[in-house]
C-alpha cells in the first residue's frame, strides 16, 4: 500500500524547533502503526446522505503524537470511531498495527484503547479504583499487575488521593483523569483520544498534555488526538492533519505548516463592528489567502485576522479597509498560528466554518 | 396569574413527557397493558383462592377489580413529582425550574396533573377491558353500576383524591429534593405500602389491630370506599358522600403535611447544596 | 503478550463484582429492595386468606421472591446495555477485547447475587408471618430454582439484545412487560395446570415464557397444594435447561449481529460529541 501523500514525505525528519520532543521517534522509516487509505464514511440522516469522511489518507508512526485538527463536524470523531473498531468504513481501508479494522477488529482491540473528553463513563457507586480495576479486567490483566498500573498512572495525573472516592463524587476534572488512566490501563500500542482536554481548566489541561507526552515518549505509544484546540496541537503534536468537511487539507509538523504561510499575518481592530457581509470583499483582494473575524464586545470593535502572502498585500488590505469607511483602531503583524494555517487553506476561520454548519 | 401560567406550561411539558411516542396508539397501549395485567392478576388471585374454597362471589370480584385499578392509578401519578425532580437533576431542568420566580411547586403541580389525566385514561381503559375479559374468562357477571351518575361520582372521587395523592407526592419529593440515593426506589416502596394499607385488595380490618386503625383513616382508603359505593351495585349515595368527606379531610391534611415537608426540604437541600446534584 | 490471560473469566468476574458491589456497598439497598415485592406478596397472601384459602399463601410468597428476580432481569439486564450506551460504557466494552457474553454472564451472576438477599428476606418474612404448608423435596427445589434463574437471566440477555436493536424506549418496554409477564407466568397464582383460571390456549402460550415453567416447577418441588400438576417435574426441569441454552445462544448470536450492524450504521455510540 502506498498511501504516503507528498506533503507527508516532505516533512522534516526531526523537529529542531521543539527540543522537548526531540527524543520522539519521528522518522519516515519508523514502524507505521496507523494507516488510512482512501477512507470514506457516509451516514444516512433525515436530510439525506452526510459524508463525514471523504477520501482520507494518513500514516502515523510508532511513538508519534498525531493531531487531527478541524472545526465541529469536520469528521474527527468519525475517524476515531472507525479506527477504534466502533464504526465501519463505507469504503477505503483503515488499519491499526497492521490489522484491518473491517476484517480483524478483535486483533486491533487487544492492542488499542480510546477515550473521549465528552465521556464520563464509570459506575457511580464504585470507587475510582474499582472502576479502573474493572476496566483492566476487560483486557484480562492480572489484578496485581492492574493495581500497579493504576497506581503508576494515577500518580502521574495527581489522582492517587481520589482513587477511593465513589465515581459519582468526583468532579469533572477528576472523572476525566480516571478516563485517561483507563485509556492507558492495558499498555496499549495505539491510543485514540477524542478532545481529551475539552471543558477542563488550563492547569488541568496542561497536566494532561504532559501525561500524554510522557506516554508517547517513554513507552513509544502512538497517540492520535482529535481536537479543535490549536494550542493543544502546537504544544504536543509531532504532526497534525488539518481536516475540514471530511477531507484532509494539509498534513505536516505544526512548525512547517506555520512556516509555509510565508509572511506574518495581519491583525486589524476596526470600529464600528462591521456586518459580516461587508467584510467579504476582503477575501477577494489580491494576496489575501483568507480571513477570520471576531467581535470584542467590551471594546465595541471587531478584530480581523487576515492571512496575507507578503508585506505589500498587508498594506493594501489596510488601505482597502480604510476606504470602505471603517476606522482602523489599530493594526499589527503577528507570527502565524495554526488557526491562520486553517484560514489560508479554507479561506475562513473555525468560527465561521462552525457557524455555517450550524 | 403567572403561577397559573407556569402550571399550565408544566401540564404541557408533563403531557409530552407522558406521551413522547412516535406512534401515540402504540404508546397508549404500552402504558395500558401494565395496569390491565395488574388488575387481572389481582382478580385471578382472588378467583383461584375463592374457587378452591368454594366461596367465589361476584361482588367480591368487583371489589378487587375496582381496588386494583384505582390502586395503579394512585401509584402511577403520586410518584411523578419525585420522578420530575430526580430526572430533572440529571437533565438540569430541575435546577432551572427551581430558581424560576415561582420556584418548583407550580411545575410539580403541573406535572402531577398531566400524569393524573393520562393515568386516568389508562385506568379507565384497563377497567373496561378487564371487566369484559374477566366476565368471560371467569364466566360470571360482575355487579358494576354503570350509569352517568355512578361514573360522574367515580370521577369526582378521583378528583378529590388528587389532594391526598399530591400530598403524598410532595412528601416523597421532599425527600427527593435533598436525597442523593434511594430517591428512585422510595416511591416504589411507598407504592407497596399503599397496596397493603389502602384497602386496595382486601378490607383493612384484616390487618392486625393498631395497624388497621391507621389504614382505616387514610384518605386513600376512604377514596377506595367511596369509589366502590359509586361503582358496585348496592352502594348508596349517603355513604359515598361520607367517604368523600373523610377523603377530603384526610387529603387536605396530607397535602398540608406534604407542603410543609417540601418547604422544609427546599431549605435543607439548599443548605446541603444538592438542588443541582446529579445522582444515580 | 503475557498480560492477556483468559479475558473471558476475568471479564465475567469483574462484571459480577461491579454489579454485586454496587448493591452490597450500600446495605440499605437490601431493605429498600425488599419493600415492593414483600408488600405485594403480603397483599396477595391476605387476599388468599381473606376470601378463601390460607393454604395458598405459599403461592404469593414464592411470587414475591421470584418477582424480585424478574424485576432485576428487566431493569438491570434487559435495559442495561441501553443505559451503558447512554453513559458511554457500551463503546468501551465493544472496543475492548472482552467477549460480550462474558459481560452478560457476569452481569447475570452479579444480579442474582445482588437480588438474593432481598429475595431471601421476602421468603423469610412471608414464612414467619404466614407459615404456609409446604412439603419440599430440597434437592429438586435447588435444581429447579437454579434452572429457573438460568433461563430467566438468559431471557434477560435475549431481551437486552432486542432492546439494543429497538433502542430508546427501553424503559417503557420494561414497564409494559413487567406486569403482563408476571400475570401470564403465574407469579402469584398457578397460571398453568389444574387450578389455573385460564383457558388452555392461554396456558399453552404462557408456557413459552421460561418463568411460567419455572414457577410451576418450583410449586411442584416445594410441595404446594396443587391438585393437578401441569407437566411432570423432571420434564419441566429439562425444558428449563433447554430454554436457558437456546436463549443464551440466541442472545450471543443476536449481539454479534447487532455489533456488526451497529458498526455499519454508526449506532454503537449515541451521538454525544
Ligand atoms: N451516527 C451518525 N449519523 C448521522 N450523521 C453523523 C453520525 N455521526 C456523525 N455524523 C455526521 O458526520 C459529520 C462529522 O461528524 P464528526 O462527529 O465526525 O465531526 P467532528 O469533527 O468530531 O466534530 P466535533 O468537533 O463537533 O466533535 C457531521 O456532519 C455529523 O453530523
Ligand atoms: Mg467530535
Amino acid at each position: 500500500m502506498n498511501v504516503l501523500d507528498e506533503r507527508l514525505n516532505d516533512a522534516p525528519k526531526i523537529r529542531e524547533d521543539q527540543p522537548g520532543l526531540r527524543n520522539v521517534m519521528n522518522r519516515v522509516d519508523a514502524e507505521i502503526t496507523v494507516e488510512v487509505d482512501g477512507l470514506r464514511r457516509e451516514f444516512d440522516s433525515k436530510e439525506g446522505k452526510v459524508t463525514a469522511l471523504d477520501g482520507v489518507n494518513l500514516q502515523v508512526r510508532k511513538g508519534e503524537i498525531f493531531g487531527v485538527l478541524g472545526p465541529n463536524g469536520a469528521g474527527k470523531t468519525t475517524m476515531i470511531r472507525i479506527l477504534s473498531t466502533l464504526l465501519l468504513p463505507t469504503s477505503g481501508k483503515a488499519g491499526v498495527m497492521g490489522f484491518d479494522v473491517e476484517k480483524e477488529p478483535e486483533k486491533i482491540r487487544a492492542v488499542i484503547n480510546m477515550a473521549s473528553g465528552a465521556e464520563r463513563a464509570g459506575y457511580d457507586f464504585i470507587s475510582a479504583r474499582g472502576n479502573l480495576w474493572f476496566f483492566s479486567q476487560l483486557y484480562g490483566i492480572p489484578s496485581e499487575e492492574a493495581h500497579k498500573r493504576i497506581n503508576e498512572l494515577s500518580d502521574m495525573l495527581g489522582l492517587q488521593n481520589y482513587l477511593d472516592r465513589k465515581f459519582y463524587a468526583l468532579s469533572t476534572g477528576y472523572k476525566q483523569r480516571v478516563t485517561l488512566v483507563r485509556a492507558f490501563i492495558n499498555d496499549p500500542k495505539v491510543v485514540f483520544l477524542d478532545e481529551p482536554t475539552i471543558g477542563l481548566d488550563v492547569m488541568t489541561a496542561l497536566s494532561i498534555r504532559e501525561y500524554i507526552l510522557k506516554q508517547a515518549k517513554e513507552h513509544g505509544r502512538t497517540i492520535l488526538i482529535a481536537t479543535h484546540n490549536m494550542a493543544e496541537v502546537d504544544a504536543i503534536c509531532n504532526r497534525v492533519a488539518i481536516i475540514d468537511k471530511g477531507k484532509i487539507l494539509a498534513c505536516d509538523t505544526p512548525a512547517a505548516l506555520k512556516r509555509s504561510l510565508g509572511a506574518p499575518s495581519l491583525v486589524l481592530e476596526v470600529s464600528p463592528v462591521p456586518a459580516p457581509a461587508s467584510l467579504e470583499p476582503l477575501g477577494k483582494l489580491d494576496g489575501v489567502k483568507g480571513y477570520t473575524s471576531s467581535v470584542d464586545e467590551e471594546r465595541g470593535l471587531s478584530r480581523i485576522q487576515v492571512v496575507v502572502d507578503s508585506d505589500g498585500s498587508a498594506q493594501s488590505v489596510i488601505d482597502s479597509v480604510r476606504k470602505s469607511g471603517m476606522t482602523v483602531v489599530s493594526n499589527w503583524r503577528q507570527q502565524a498560528t495554526l488557526e491562520e494555517v486553517f484560514v489560508a487553506l479554507v479561506g475562513r476561520g473555525f468560527r465561521e466554518r462552525e457557524h455555517e454548519a450550524a | 396569574m403567572s403561577v397559573l401560567r407556569s402550571i399550565v406550561a408544566s401540564v404541557r411539558v408533563g403531557w409530552y413527557r407522558e406521551f413522547n411516542w412516535t406512534n401515540p396508539l402504540l404508546g397508549f397501549s404500552m402504558r395500558t397493558v401494565g395496569p390491565l395485567a395488574g388488575v387481572i392478576a389481582a382478580s385471578s388471585v382472588y378467583f383461584v383462592g375463592s374457587s378452591a374454597a368454594r366461596s367465589f362471589s361476584p361482588s367480591q370480584l368487583a371489589f378487587i377489580l375496582i381496588g386494583a385499578a384505582l390502586y395503579t392509578h394512585v401509584a402511577a401519578y403520586s410518584w411523578v413529582p419525585t420522578l420530575a425532580i430526580a430526572e430533572g437533576k440529571w437533565t438540569y431542568v430541575f435546577p432551572q425550574v427551581f430558581i424560576s420566580p415561582h420556584s418548583s411547586l407550580p411545575y410539580l403541580t403541573g406535572r402531577t396533573l398531566a400524569s393524573f389525566f393520562s393515568s386516568t385514561l389508562t385506568v379507565i381503559v384497563s377497567l373496561v377491558l378487564s371487566f369484559f375479559i374477566l366476565s368471560s374468562v371467569f364466566n360470571t357477571s360482575i355487579p358494576f353500576t354503570v350509569t352517568p351518575l355512578s361514573v360522574t361520582l367515580l370521577f369526582f372521587a378521583m378528583l378529590v383524591n388528587i389532594l391526598a395523592a399530591f400530598g403524598l407526592g410532595l412528601l416523597l419529593s421532599a425527600y427527593a429534593l435533598f436525597a442523593t440515593k434511594f430517591e428512585w426506589a422510595l416511591p416504589t416502596y411507598v407504592a407497596g405500602l399503599l397496596m397493603v394499607f389502602s384497602e386496595a385488595l382486601f378490607p383493612v380490618s384484616f390487618l392486625p389491630h393498631p395497624v388497621s386503625d391507621v389504614a382505616n383513616v387514610l384518605p386513600f382508603t376512604e377514596f377506595m370506599r367511596a369509589s366502590r359505593q359509586a361503582m358496585i351495585q348496592g352502594g348508596d349515595v349517603y355513604s359515598y358522600f361520607s367517604y368523600i368527606g373523610l377523603a377530603t379531610l384526610g387529603g387536605v391534611i396530607l397535602l398540608a403535611m406534604g407542603f410543609l415537608a417540601f418547604r422544609y426540604a427546599e431549605n435543607r437541600a439548599r443548605r446541603l447544596g444538592v438542588i443541582d446534584k446529579k445522582t444515580a | 503478550m503475557k498480560l492477556h490471560s483468559n479475558p473471558w473469566l476475568r471479564t465475567a468476574y469483574a462484571r459480577l463484582w461491579v454489579r454485586a458491589k454496587s448493591i452490597y456497598g450500600e446495605p440499605l439497598w437490601v431493605a429498600v429492595n425488599v419493600g415492593f415485592p414483600f408488600f405485594t406478596s403480603f397483599s396477595f397472601t391476605m387476599v388468599y386468606r381473606a376470601y378463601g384459602l390460607g393454604a395458598y399463601a405459599g403461592f404469593a410468597i414464592l411470587g414475591g421472591v421470584m418477582i424480585s428476580f424478574w424485576g432485576n432481569v428487566l431493569w438491570s439486564m434487559a435495559s442495561q446495555f441501553n443505559w451503558d450506551k447512554q453513559v458511554g460504557l457500551f463503546e468501551i466494552y465493544i472496543s475492548s477485547p472482552a467477549p460480550i457474553t462474558a459481560i452478560l454472564v457476569g452481569m447475570s451472576l452479579g444480579g442474582i447475587l445482588g437480588t438474593a438477599p432481598s429475595a431471601a428476606m421476602v421468603a423469610i418474612l412471608g414464612w414467619v408471618i404466614f407459615a404456609p404448608p409446604i412439603h419440599p423435596f430440597w434437592p429438586a427445589v435447588v435444581l429447579v430454582f437454579s434452572l429457573t434463574l438460568a433461563s430467566l437471566y438468559a431471557m434477560g440477555m435475549a431481551l437486552s439484545s432486542l432492546y439494543l436493536a429497538y433502542g430508546r424506549e427501553a424503559d417503557s418496554v420494561n414497564e409494559a412487560l413487567h406486569e403482563p409477564v408476571s400475570l401470564i407466568s403465574g407469579v402469584y397464582f398457578p397460571s398453568v395446570g389444574g387450578i389455573s383460571p385460564f383457558p388452555f390456549a392461554v396456558q399453552a402460550a404462557a408456557s413459552l415464557v421460561p418463568l411460567t415453567i419455572g414457577m410451576d416447577a418450583l410449586r411442584q418441588s416445594l410441595g404446594f397444594p396443587i391438585k393437578v400438576a401441569f407437566i411432570p417435574l423432571y420434564i419441566e426441569a429439562l425444558i428449563l435447561a433447554l430454554m436457558a441454552l437456546i436463549l443464551l445462544l440466541a442472545s450471543s448470536r443476536a449481539l454479534r449481529f447487532l455489533e456488526n450492524k451497529g458498526r455499519r450504521t454508526g449506532s454503537i455510540a449515541v451521538r454525544q460529541r
